[in-house]
């Protein structure tokens, strides 16, 4: 399109018609060539250059027939450089027609040439057109046009080819006085379109995707680089690979590997869409939800507190539970069916082991634990033959309370052995077990010497019943035997409570209970013991015996419980105030004495 | 690591003579000759040169076939082309003969004539397209990039014309580089001329420069059928 332009614009004052743009797209021949159009009179039809170094014009005489007698028709030219006089044709070339020739001498590169065709004879110029030689050179077409075979695809369908040529011979690419750019164009045989490549500068292109089977034409053209004008193609050649035949078995097989992948895929797809539910258990495996056992938030959230009240109304069971569970409670019971038994076989004998068996109760004792004071019951009691020794002794008051204070006379001797024996125990009981022993279980430690023997309270009633110190001791476990010093075991106890020796000394040693009033033999921890001058049952209610560290403190031994169930304390034998006998007394008393262990249902039974 | 001060030096130098940019106009020439420095030959300046000519009368070229696209020039206009660029005052070989038969020197001269004779109107010819609303900036950048490819170029012919006065091809007698006058793009009635007259000057004086650069190369570096 810009040849078209470029030569046409030089004929803008000869040619009649505007040249549009759209015109100019028919390509740039339209000057260049001699292409004549008979519709017009005298008219140069083209001028060319091949080399840039020559150029000739074509005229013709179109209509006026008459005029085409050979020199009727003159070409003058002139340089516009040097402003020179119109000049005739140099050389009209004789071999062909209406060619005006200008050698090398004539021609002028970056020169405007302007040319006129005129009837000398008449003196009318009939065509006029200026142009620059640069301009209308069009190369001459390569030679040598060749193509080399670079391969074949491995389906054997496609091949690609080398195709290769040599400029032109007439330009000076050597030089580079004209620096060339080539266009390669193929179409299949005889098709009516041109595959065009890209200008190549170089003299070599390839050519890829051609078809097997298939025969090609192949040519190539070229034009001076930055110029637009396009010499002639040059020859085609043809191009040819024949299809090797040994390809087309693969079709076959790769049909039915294609049809087999396809059935697999189905196959696959089906299964799964089948096995959906434990594909997606293997695969994706449900997380556990965390179990916490209690409170389900879920129902919470919805509002459903039946579960929530279930579970808090639960945790009532659990005292009275613990109560009932305790072995420590079921250690000690009372005996509310038969009172009759509490003749030969008290509890409080059957479980200090009394039936003057001596030692081996002790010891049957004494391993009858985990009944509740496990926890601080050393089985291991020190010397424990001692212990056992100072039974027998004792055990022939039989008819006394084994609970029955004794004198103190024996207390000392306790004390002393309680001394000479153990030296980690403070606790020590006393050789007066026997009277002790029928008495009650516990002693109150009143005090601890300074050896580490312990002072056990006295039976005195004068000992000032120093009610309380429950608070140290309500946790204390029962028959924490020996390093509270606050409890005694039940031999110590026994032993304590055979001599009963009311006499305060340094050590005191064991406190009986029925010589102390019921104040003073009590216990600030929680303990009713009852003392009778006979045989007493010896009843306990489930007692934690709580460690105490008063010197005086009394307790009141429930002596017995009547019909009414109601609880009998120790008569008072010493102090007659303070031991109330009406069941009614026991409530005043209740509060003064430190309230043994009892159960919820004995405590019932005891309220009015 | 304990590099001396020479080989520094080597090192920098040898930094400074790779050119990247592979324009003529900033190819330094290796003046100690170190061992490190790659001196380009005067073959490869002229390969560099011509290069870049070639790259500037297609950029002429392409500039002037979107003037003419987009603005048919009216027959006024035409009848213009054909007056004198301002360069026409500049004698120059008007065939491949002559100018293979033109000394090297005078074609030296030349070259360097048309191209100092082109800076200013280069310039002017990129104001004014830049104004111009009509052309595209894509037009603008162009006429911008012509005219510094111009003044590069001329700075690499310089330098081949001072590797080739070195190597001793050139005479003394070579004056176009300092007698380079402004001269001003003016018609014959006086009149500056338009754009598109001076597109197509340009156009015709790149294709001239290139081709003059081809057969001062041919004449310089001897090559094969040159």
């Amino acid at each position: 399109m810009r040849s078209c332009e470029l030569t046409h614009l030089s004929h803008w004052k000869s040619l009649p018609h505007m040249i549009s743009p759209d015109q100019c797209n028919r390509g740039p021949v339209q000057f260049s060539l001699p292409v004549s159009d008979p519709s017009r009179g005298p008219h140069f039809t083209g001028c060319r250059s091949r080399e840039q170094e020559t150029f000739r014009c074509w005229w013709s005489a179109g209509i006026f027939q008459n005029l085409t007698e050979p020199g009727t028709l003159r070409v003058f030219y002139q340089t516009k450089n040097a402003l020179s006089e119109w000049q005739e044709c140099p050389d009209y070339t004789h071999t062909v027609k209406n060619e005006c020739y200008f050698n090398k001498t004539f021609t002028h590169i970056w020169t405007s040439y302007c040319i006129q065709l005129r009837s000398v004879r008449e003196n009318i110029t009939y065509d006029e057109t200026c142009f620059t030689v640069e301009n209308i050179v069009h190369p001459d077409p390569p030679i040598g046009l060749n193509w080399t075979l670079l391969n074949v695809s491995h389906s054997g369908l496609h091949f690609d080819i080398l195709v290769r040529w040599a400029p032109p011979p007439s330009a000076d690419v050597q030089m580079g006085w004209m620096s060339l750019m080539y266009q390669v164009q193929y179409r299949v045989r005889n098709a009516s379109h041109w595959e065009m490549l890209d200008l190549e500068s170089g003299t070599q292109q390839s050519i890829y995707g051609l078809h097997t089977d298939k025969e090609y034409e192949v040519r190539v053209r070229c034009k001076m680089s930055a110029f637009n004008n396009f010499g002639e193609f040059s020859d085609s050649i043809l191009v040819h690979v024949a299809q090797i035949p040994s390809k087309e078995s693969t079709f076959p097989t790769t049909l039915v590997l294609i049809f087999g992948v396809i059935g697999l895929v189905i196959l696959l797809v089906l299964l799964i869409f089948s096995q959906q539910q434990r594909l997606m258990v293997i695969f994706l495996p449900p997380i556990p939800a965390p179990k916490i056992k209690g409170i389900d938030p879920e129902l919470l959230k919805n509002g459903k507190l039946d579960q929530l009240n279930s579970l808090l109304s639960s945790q009532d069971m659990y005292k009275p539970d613990f109560y009932h569970e305790d072995p420590w409670v079921e250690f000690i019971q009372l005996d509310l069916d038969d009172p009759a038994e509490k003749n030969e076989s008290s509890d409080t004998q059957h479980l200090l082991g009394l039936s003057r068996s001596g030692s081996s109760h002790v010891l049957h004792f004494k391993s009858d634990d985990d009944s509740g004071r496990a926890s601080c019951y050393d089985p291991e009691i020190p010397n424990p033959e001692d212990l056992a020794a100072l039974l027998p002794g004792h055990s022939g008051r039989g008819d006394n309370h084994p609970l029955v204070s004794r004198s103190s006379s024996s207390i000392p001797d306790l004390g002393v052995q309680q001394t000479s024996e153990v030296e980690e125990t403070p606790i020590q009981t006393q050789p007066a077990v026997p009277s002790w022993v029928n008495m009650d279980f516990y002693a109150q430690v009143s005090d601890f010497t300074p050896a580490g023997g312990v002072v056990l309270s006295p039976g005195q009633l004068n000992s000032s019943p120093e009610k309380k110190k429950e608070e140290e001791n309500e946790k204390k476990i029962p028959f924490q035997l020996v390093s509270d010093g606050a409890y005694t075991s039940e031999n110590t106890a026994r032993q304590l409570s055979a001599d009963v020796p009311p006499s305060p000394g340094p050590e005191q040693g064991y406190q009986t209970f029925p010589t102390q009033a019921v104040e003073g033999n009590l216990w600030n921890g929680e303990y009713l013991v009852s003392t009778s001058d006979s045989q007493i049952p010896y009843l306990l209610p489930e007692a934690p015996p709580v460690p105490i560290l008063p010197p005086v403190s009394g307790y009141t031994v429930v002596q017995e419980v009547d019909a009414q169930h109601s609880l009998l304390l120790n008569p008072p034998s010493s102090q007659p105030a303070i031991c109330p006998h009406s069941p009614n007394k026991h409530l005043p008393a209740m509060p003064t004495m430190p309230m043994g262990y009892l159960t919820p249902d004995l405590l019932g039974n005891l309220t009015p | 690591m304990g590099l001396s001060v020479p080989a520094v030096a080597v090192l920098l130098v040898v930094l400074l003579c790779l050119d990247p940019h592979g324009r003529v106009g900033s190819a330094p020439i290796c003046a100690h000759g170190s061992s490190g420095c790659h001196v380009p030959s005067l073959a490869d300046l002229f390969d560099r040169v011509i290069q870049h000519s070639a790259r500037m009368h297609s950029l002429s070229n392409d500039l002037h076939s979107e003037f003419e696209q987009y603005f048919l020039p009216s027959k006024n206009h035409i009848r213009k082309i054909y007056r004198k660029c301002h360069t026409s005052n500049i004698l120059t070989p008007n065939g491949k003969e002559n100018a293979q038969k033109l000394a090297r020197e005078e074609l030296t001269e030349v070259i360097l004539k048309l191209l100092m004779a082109w800076r200013d109107p280069l310039f002017q010819l990129h104001q004014s397209m830049a104004h111009q609303q009509d052309f595209n900036s894509f037009s603008s950048n162009k006429a911008l990039e012509m005219g510094d490819m111009a003044h590069e170029l001329r700075k690499g012919v310089e330098k081949v014309a001072e590797k080739m006065r070195v190597l001793g091809m050139l005479g003394n007698s070579v004056t176009g580089l300092s007698a380079a006058e402004a001269m001003l793009p003016l018609s014959d009635s006086g009149e500056a001329m338009s754009d598109y007259e001076l597109l197509y000057c340009f156009r015709r004086d790149s294709n001239k420069v290139q081709n003059y650069l081809k057969i001062l190369k041919c004449r310089i570096v001897p090559e094969h059928d040159c």
